[in-house]
This record gives structure tokens, sequence and C-alpha cells, in this order.
């Protein structure tokens, strides 16, 4: 566990060193944030409530994704590709260390530097236009949102491992990533609430782990679910994280298993 | 117990193929075409613990893919390999923490932040006690000369500066067992010697085992007794380095600039001469006459500068595989 510790701890360092790149990140984050805050701020205009949402309810949607996107949706997919095209991955695979846990403590240290700058983005937006924040009337509201919180940035990191760890199979390429992160993006609730979709799309979706990411953790936190469906959703969440977690270790195994017979 | 104990090991690899030009890309989008390529094709030896031997061969010859089976990095497609008692690729951490593999042209440590980040991570990942840390890292910061590149970000290093932190980091944990691929390449020649030392160094106080392969002969000639060549993933030669240049390299090669002209014919008396062109010329000499050879070089023709050169690795190697080479020596 202590050498986990110590690679979040080195990763820390590591991030805070590019902080170039840190902050471009987040400036390019914060472009879409704004784009999207102010579109809602426009679309909703002096009305009360829209679409089941109060204005209230709405534009802290909008600041709950900033910080679920910080959260959630951080991490070094993209790195975990070259890492493997190159063959660097082998420096890992040679020392007494499992990767999947190296690679979650590099990202739970980037995930924690990047919701760091979000809560501080969201407090500047909210002390500067004044945007109206709901805060949940329950107290176990704040327990169940976090829960949902950190079961659906595993979901994530999991998911993200496993499309990034297809780059066994195809050598110098991060195309099904690509994909991956287009599709998310929408699918998860980030750009919109997707209540907002129409009936069938929003029940395929429904179906599948994406609005268990964005769109119900922060319906959890608006308090549009009740308690019992907040539990509801938290159980087929757990189910979610559970099925991603062997389908994940599957990929991973097959992977390095191609890689081992195949070489890097 | 040797410490590596190889029967039999083969590997091949299977290579997709490509028609030249976009229609070959295209139709290797729907239909690929597979070629097996065999890496290595029955090799079998055994080097005993504390041993230093060298590993050589050409390009392709299937040097890089022995060391990744013997690290557990590749599966054999068929045969044993038994490393300090463990099946490798089975990736045991107990066996981890044993051995190290050092590729020259790879790196291991964190590219934005100094060396000794990595190295700290590296006590946590093979977790060494922190007075054996203290002390190794004494020890290799003293022996290696690393204390001017410990706290600059790994990047800002200069070659040679990184891969004597690369050895550092690799040896922390005191492996039983080193393989080191090209540990010199790219490095000028007095870090390379810096290296070298540094090997030899470690053998001996630590009687630990040794293989590595290099383009460079200086490398094996220095370090290692003992010498395994691999030509097209066959093992062609096992034996004592002393034989093999005796009987495939038992000249050395002159090169001479002369501040005129010379006449070739006088030159023949020192040597064959190979090349001989305007001011500077390339002569072969027997190996055990060449310190005599050079004197009379020197007192009889106006020698502006001098070099005296080791036949290269691969032509060694070609001469042996022409010559048919065999086991045992």
């Amino acid at each position: 566990m202590r050498k986990y510790l110590h690679v979040f701890s080195i990763s820390l360092q590591n991030v805070l060193q590019r902080r170039a790149s840190l902050l471009m990140d987040r400036v390019g984050g914060l472009a879409a944030f704004l784009a999207i805050y102010f579109f809602w701020s426009a679309v909703l205009g002096s009305k009360d409530a829209f679409l089941g949402y109060s204005r209230a309810q709405m534009l802290t949607y909008v600041l709950a994704m900033n910080l679920l996107r910080a959260f959630v949706f951080t991490g070094r997919g993209w790195e975990l590709v070259n890492e493997i095209s190159s063959g660097k991955i082998s420096s890992y695979l040679l020392r007494p260390i499992s990767y999947i846990g190296y690679t979650l403590s590099l990202d739970m240290a980037q995930k924690t530097v990047h919701l760091v700058s979000a809560v501080l983005e969201v407090a500047v937006l909210v002390y500067l236009v004044g945007a109206p924040v709901y805060v949940p009337q329950r107290a176990e509201t704040w327990l169940l949102f976090a829960a949902a919180t950190a079961a659906s940035s595993l979901i994530f990191f999991l998911l993200e491992f496993m499309v990034s760890s297809l780059a066994f199979w195809t050598s110098q390429s991060g195309g099904p990533l690509f994909c991956f992160e287009l599709f998310l993006q929408f699918a998860a609730g980030t750009f919109f609430p997707i209540d907002v979709l129409p009936a069938g799309l929003q029940a395929a979706l429904r179906m599948t782990p994406f609005p268990y990411l964005v769109f119900f953790p922060i319906n959890i936190f608006l308090e549009r679910v009740s308690r019992g469906e907040a539990a509801k959703l938290l159980l087929i969440q757990g189910c979610w994280l559970a099925a991603i977690f062997l389908a994940t270790r599957l990929v991973w195994a097959r992977g390095l298993k191609s890689y081992a017979a195949e070489g890097g | 117990m040797p410490a590596i104990e190889v029967r039999n090991l083969s590997k091949v690899f299977r290579v997709s193929e490509k028609e030249p030009g976009l229609g070959g890309a295209f139709k290797s989008l729907f239909r690929r075409k597979f070629r097996t390529v065999p890496a290595v094709s029955d090799v079998s030896f055994d080097i005993k613990e504390g041993e230093l031997v060298g590993f050589l061969g050409a390009n392709g010859a299937g040097k890089t893919t022995t060391l990744k089976m013997l690290s557990g990095l590749l599966h054999p497609t068929t045969g044993t390999a038994s490393v300090l008692g463990f099946e490798p690729w089975k990736r045991k951490p107990a066996f981890q923490k044993q051995f190290s593999l050092v590729m020259g042209h790879r790196t291991q440590l964190w590219w934005e932040i100094p060396a000794q980040e990595t190295f700290r991570l590296n006590q946590e990942i093979y977790e060494i006690p922190e007075a054996d840390y203290k002390r190794n890292i004494d020890e290799l910061v003293d022996l290696l000369e690393l204390q001017d590149c410990l706290s600059i970000p790994v990047k800002k290093l200069s070659l040679g500066q990184r891969m004597k932190a690369e050895l550092a980091a690799a040896i922390l944990h005191r492996p039983k067992l080193l393989l080191l691929d090209e540990p010199t390449i790219g490095l000028d020649v007095v870090m390379q010697k810096k290296v070298r030392q540094f090997i030899l160094e470690y053998n001996r106080r630590y009687k630990a085992t040794v293989l590595l392969t290099s383009h460079n002969m200086d490398d094996v000639s220095e370090l290692c007794p003992r010498i395994l060549i691999i030509e097209r993933g066959r093992l062609l030669y096992d034996g004592a380095l002393r034989s093999v240049v005796e009987r495939y390299a038992p000249f050395k090669l002159m090169r001479a600039d002369f501040s005129g002209d010379v006449v070739t014919a006088d030159l023949e008396r020192i040597g064959k001469v190979l090349e001989n062109r305007g001011p500077s010329a390339t002569l072969e000499v027997p190996r055990h006459d060449v310190s005599a050879k050079a004197a009379e070089l020197l007192s009889r023709f106006p020698v502006v500068d001098l070099t005296i050169e080791e036949t290269p690795v691969q032509e060694v190697v070609r001469r042996l595989f022409i010559a048919g080479g065999k086991s045992g020596a």
C-alpha cells in the first residue's frame, strides 16, 4: 500500500512541476464550462423552471458538472496508450508493482489537483455572477452524493483503462480511446442533463453505465430523486462498477498475454 | 544451481505483411496476411552465479528477445527457462526483487522530476528498508559520481549522466542478476569506460551474475571472459572470448596519419596494407605483435597520428558465421 501512496505523492509533484500544461488543461475546460453556463443562463432567461429543473437546479447542474468533470473525467488514458504502444510499459511490468494500482495512484493525484482547481473556479464564478446554488435539503444527500461520485470516478477509471488497453491490439493507435471520450461526454450528461433528450434515446442511454457517471450523481445532489430511488441508483451503479471491474481485468489480462506473445 | 538455466528456448513472432502501395493497404484492411518469424530457435545454455557473460550478435539476431524472455516480458513459444530458480514469465514479485533489466535506449526514470525521486519510488516499489536504501544510495552515488545529478530534472541531464542514474535506479535493490541490453550505447569513450568499471565492480563486490549484450567489442573484451554468440536466433558459440578472438580476430587494425605520402611497399614490412590513401593508411597487424609493430611504425615513418582498433564485433561474428561456428571451446 505504501508504494502506491508514494506513487501518488511523486505524481502530485509531477503534475505541479508541469504548471503550464495544468494551466492549459484548466483554461481549456473552463472555456467549455463558461459557455455551457451562460448558454443555460440565457435559455432560462427570467424563467423559474425549465424542463422540470428549477433555475437554481439547472445552473447548479452546470456548476456540479464542472466539479465532476475534474474529479471523474480526469485520467491518463492517452499516456497509457502511449506507454503500451511505445513499450515503456515494460519497465513497470518488470518491477514488483501492479500496473493498475500504479495507474490509479497517478490518476488520483491528477484528480486531486483538478478538483481543487475546479472548486476554485466554481467559487469564483458564484462570487462574480452571483450564480444561484441549490443546497441539498436533506443531510443524507451529501453522503449519497459522495458515494455516487466515488463510484462514478472508479467506473470512469476502469472504463478508460479498459479502452486504453485496446492499444495492445491496435498498435500505434488511440482510435478506440478517441471515440470513447467523444461519446462519453455526451452520454454521461456533461453538456446537458440527459432528460432533455427524446424519450427513446433517453431510455437507451439509461440502459448503459454512462448516466451513472455524471447525470445520476448530480440528480442525487439536486434531490430530484427520492431517498429510495437514490439508493436504487447507487445499487445499480455498484453493479455496473463490479461488471466493469471484471471486464477490465479480463481485457487487461488478455492484453498482457498478447503483449507477452508478441513483445513490445 | 545455476543462476540461469535455459533449455531449447524458442520464440516465434507472428507479423502482419502488407503488399506495397495503397492497394495493398486496402487489401490488408480486410484480409491480413501473417508470416511467422523465428526470433530465437532452440537455444540452451547455463550461467553460473557470479558469472559475467557477453551476449553477442548482429541486429535482429535474437539477443533482446532472449533477454526479454529471461526477464519475464515475453512468453517463449517453446522451451523452458529457470532464472534464479523462478520461471520468469510468471512475474512473481519475489523474482522481480532479485534482478534488473537495463535497456540502453529505454528509461525508467521520471522525465520531469529529479532522479532521486525515482530512486525513492523504487525504494517503495522494491520495499527496501531505509537503512539499506541509505547505504546503497551512498555507495552508488560514490561509485557512479552522481553527486551533481541527483536534484536536477532528468530531462536536463546529459546522456551519460542519465545512463548512470538509470544504472543506479536499477541497482538500488541490489539485484543478484543484471541483464544489460547495450549499456554503453551512445556514450562517449570516457563514459563507456566508467560504466564498464562500475559493472565490473558490482559483479565483484556482490557476486552478481551479469549477462550483457553489446555492439561494442571493448565492453565485451574488458568485461566478459565468456561469450555467447547468437545468429539468426541460433546459438552459434558458447565459450571463452579469448579463443574466439584468437581464432577469428587474430589481427588488430592500425590506422596511421603521416606528414607526407608513404610508399605502400615500405608499409608492407609492418603489416598487411588494407588501404593507403595519400597521407593516411590502414594496416592489419597480428594481435600479439601490436606493440612491437607500432613502435617500428613510429620510428620509421613520419607518423602524425596513430590509432589501434579492435576488429568490430560484427566482423568477428561474420567470420565465425562463415566458418560455421560450433559450441564449446
